[in-house]
């Protein structure tokens, strides 16, 4: 793996990703390979990739508004919108030449339609949706986090459904069985914030600033888990449900009271405690309904999947419970298009086409499917 | 030359092709309808009717704001995605100018105005200068002369800028039903108001102002365009503000309050008001009410807003937030027993919740008595939920707490 930066004019970070060091992409497609064009516009990354047959990642590129949020303490829906109409042609041009492709060889156009913030999802489905047009190619729109389980199959070529897959990221805390490809049947879930925004709030909290996972992270190498111990929720009547509100809630007001009394913080104990609480509750969960639905592969996704303590964790667990633990690389935790150019060939596969009637689903559900774009739906 | 015009900064969603002097198609919706679902369709269509191969299209005109920011987007990408994969320039014409040359030919000064919220309105002035070709006698041919650029402003000023011209005015676009009664106000000249085939954003007026740009090499590749907002974002706007805020601003409003007795004034907190804040606060809720030191306190931290009215130099309202981690919990809402039902309450809060965004506040939180029917009302007017209870909360008498959550609209 390796990963070429550029940090634009304007803040944004260019960044494209190659799956192997200096090896040439692969001759000419088959005739039987699918190669997909996809593209990514859910939150504050521009991304577009090429991908071979759902696993080959040809190209992989991001276009990263991060640190032109930070000032803002979080994303601006509508600066991320307008950097993503600035980004977006040069992203897939780069993903295009990188793959040593043009549009002609390009098999199908797939973009994340949802869930995600409206106006930067318009973007990329707008695009997408021109693309297909113009070249009378076949549009999917694909789920931003089916895009994130998919990630997996990108990083591990052997692994194939049923498996269980918990999704973790700033918006998102799923533990889902995925049964086949493109099918999902989700088994828990956070009834309040999810894991990534608790994160991200107690990393405000601490004065670590955002984003929250990543910087909680760090400071939790160089902090005790077992200085404090914060609340981990347990649901009543729905075990594999997560609830994070409270743990956070717990740890602003330790933050807040200690500001009271004067005491001196340690936000590196804070930290790591609240990732503790954060992590076990995570790791239980998953590794207990491998055991009880009988799957003996576990995978990781979403941004929070990068977490090392989790990582350690879980990796810890799986062994000792005999479950294969797969887990993409940090760089395809993050939001990328490669994923999701990895689920539009499971749904290219099915037959799955979009019509240009295509829109933005915010709040788009998992697993239960959004039928009302499908190309020939009359 | 063919061109393919596309349009959707405002309720009109409109797609246009026109093949040198020959307009091919339009097709234009103004309705409810979301740009996102019908704008590709549309064009789809247009093309399945008039059989048209894309690749022969030389050009994708798009109006290139101001608009609504969404639907500029919407039309941006598009363009840009078709523009990328037909390999052909993208011609961007402002929304404005386009809007004024559906007037072709008028001599009178035009002015379209695009509603941009609270008298605010996206405007310019235009008007059409006639030649004689050569070799002609009597026929004319107009060129649209731009007097003022597109850009943004107020009503009045708009309605000013007219005036000082002088000459009649034809108004056309979705401002001029909102701000009708202002104009007519404001207005010192004759004015008319075009009519409904030429009064909105329309595909042949885009094409064929974009065939004009064309022959004058104003075109750009996909990867160059982005839509002209005219406005920054939100957050944007609220940065500079801040940053900008003279330090002097407190004083000279206070010398304005003691000029104008009657009038209310919302400020924030200083240090000289805390004493007259806490007994505003004693005489409002006894036991329950914030001490002089808490008051103080709060006002010293920077993660809190806290904001008094004023009336007469009086003291007569204060209210404050305190951000956690994103939420901004609400901490007092207080006026003075003699000046309620002037709506000093949601003027103080209104005022509060917008300077919250300010320091990262995404959601607000308060709790209340369960039986303060005014102070719920209150709330509710300023967009609050209900979103549970605290049982037995308050103490004399016990009372459980209503919980309410004002979240960011995404």
């Amino acid at each position: 793996m390796r990963i070429d930066k550029n940090v634009e004019d304007d803040g944004v970070i260019f960044m494209s990703i190659k799956e192997k060091d200096d090896e040439p992409v692969s001759e000419k497609n088959n005739e039987k390979d699918v190669t997909i064009l996809a593209i990514e516009s859910s939150c504050d990354e521009t991304a577009a990739a090429v991908v071979r047959n759902g696993r080959e990642v040809l190209s992989n590129i991001i276009s990263s508004q991060i640190a032109l949020h930070t000032i803002y303490g979080g994303v601006v829906p509508e600066i991320a919108s307008r950097k993503h109409v600035e980004k977006m042609n040069g992203c897939i041009r780069a993903a295009l030449s990188e793959a040593e492709l043009t549009l002609k060889d390009i098999d199908a156009v797939a973009v994340t339609y949802g869930p995600g913030l409206v106006g930067a999802l318009l973007v990329g489905v707008s695009e997408a949706k021109a693309i297909a047009f113009a070249t009378g190619k076949p549009l999917i729109g694909v789920h931003h986090i089916e895009g994130h389980i998919s990630a997996n199959f990108i990083e591990n070529k052997d692994l194939e459904p049923p498996f269980v897959c918990l999704v973790v990221s700033g918006g998102h805390s799923h533990l889902v069985v995925v049964k086949d490809y493109g099918e999902y049947e989700i088994i828990g879930q956070t009834r309040d914030d999810a894991a990534g925004e608790a994160f991200d709030k107690v990393a405000r909290a601490i004065g670590l600033g955002y984003p929250g996972g990543p910087k909680i992270d760090k400071a939790a190498r160089e902090g005790n888990p077992e200085a404090f111990s914060f609340p981990q929720a347990q649901i009543p009547d729905a075990e594999y449900d997560f609830s994070f509100s409270g743990l956070k809630s717990s740890v602003l007001n330790y933050i807040n009271q200690a500001k009271m009394q004067g005491n001196e913080l340690n936000s590196n104990d804070v930290a790591a405690s609240f990732q503790r609480a954060v992590v076990e509750v995570l790791a239980g969960h998953a590794v207990k309904a491998c055991k009880e639905y009988g799957y003996n592969k576990l995978a990781i996704a979403g941004g929070v999947a990068s977490n090392s303590a989790l990582r350690e964790l879980l990796e810890k667990e799986c062994e000792k419970n005999h479950i294969s633990f797969y887990r993409p690389s940090p760089v395809l935790c993050t939001d990328n298009a490669a994923m999701i150019g990895a689920a539009a060939y499971y749904e290219y596969k099915k037959g799955v086409r979009f019509g240009l009637d295509m829109n933005a689903v915010p709040n788009l559900p998992l697993g239960d499917r959004e039928r009302r774009f499908h190309a020939g739906k009359n | 030359m063919k061109i393919l015009g596309i349009d959707t900064s405002g309720l009109v969603g409109a797609v246009a092709i026109a093949d040198g002097d020959l307009l091919v198609s339009q097709f234009s919706i103004q309705y409810k309808t979301t740009h996102s679902e019908i704008i590709l369709p549309m064009l789809k269509d247009v093309c399945d009717k008039i059989h048209l191969d894309l690749s022969s299209i030389d050009a994708i005109a798009v109006s290139k704001g101001p608009g609504s920011f969404t639907g500029l987007r919407i039309g941006a990408a598009t363009a840009k995605g078709l523009s990328m994969a037909l390999d052909k320039p993208i011609i961007p014409v402002p929304t404005v100018d386009a809007i004024a040359y559906n007037l072709y030919g008028v001599e009178k000064i035009i002015c379209p105005m695009m509603d941009a919220r609270r008298n605010q309105v996206y405007t310019g002035l235009y008007t059409f200068v006639p030649n004689t070709p050569e070799g002609m006698s009597l026929e004319r041919s107009f060129g649209m002369q731009v007097i003022h650029e597109q850009f943004a402003t107020s009503v009045s000023e708009i309605a000013a800028s007219i005036n000082e011209i002088g000459k009649p005015v034809v108004l056309l676009g979705d401002g001029v039903p909102v701000y009708h009664d202002i104009l007519e106000k404001e207005l010192k000249v004759p004015y008319s108001i075009a009519p409904f085939h030429q009064n909105r954003q329309n595909g042949a007026a885009l094409v064929a102002l974009a065939m004009q740009y064309a022959k004058e090499g104003r075109m750009i590749s996909s990867d160059e365009f982005a839509p002209e907002y005219l406005r920054l974002s939100q957050a944007e706007r609220e940065a500079k503000e801040k940053e900008k805020a003279p330090s002097g601003e407190v004083e000279s409003r206070k010398l304005e309050a003691r000029k104008n007795p009657g009038i209310i004034r919302i400020r924030e907190m200083t240090a000289e008001d805390i004493e007259e804040a806490a007994n505003l606060e004693k005489s409002n809720l006894g036991k329950e009410a914030w001490t002089q030191k808490q008051l103080l306190d709060a006002l010293t931290r920077d993660d809190t807003i806290y904001l008094v009215a004023e009336k007469a130099k009086r003291i007569v309202g204060l209210c404050g937030v305190q951000n956690i981690s994103g939420d901004g919990e609400i901490t007092n809402v207080s006026v003075a027993k003699d000046c309620r039902g002037e709506g000093i309450g949601y003027k103080m809060l209104k005022q509060l919740l917008e300077r919250g965004r300010g320091i990262g506040i995404a959601d607000y939180t308060l709790e209340v008595r369960k039986g303060n029917e005014a102070a719920i009302k209150l709330y509710q007017k300023a967009g609050f939920k209900s979103e549970g209870i605290r049982p037995g909360f308050y103490d004399e008498p016990k009372e459980d707490a209503e919980i309410f959550w004002k979240r960011k609209e995404i």
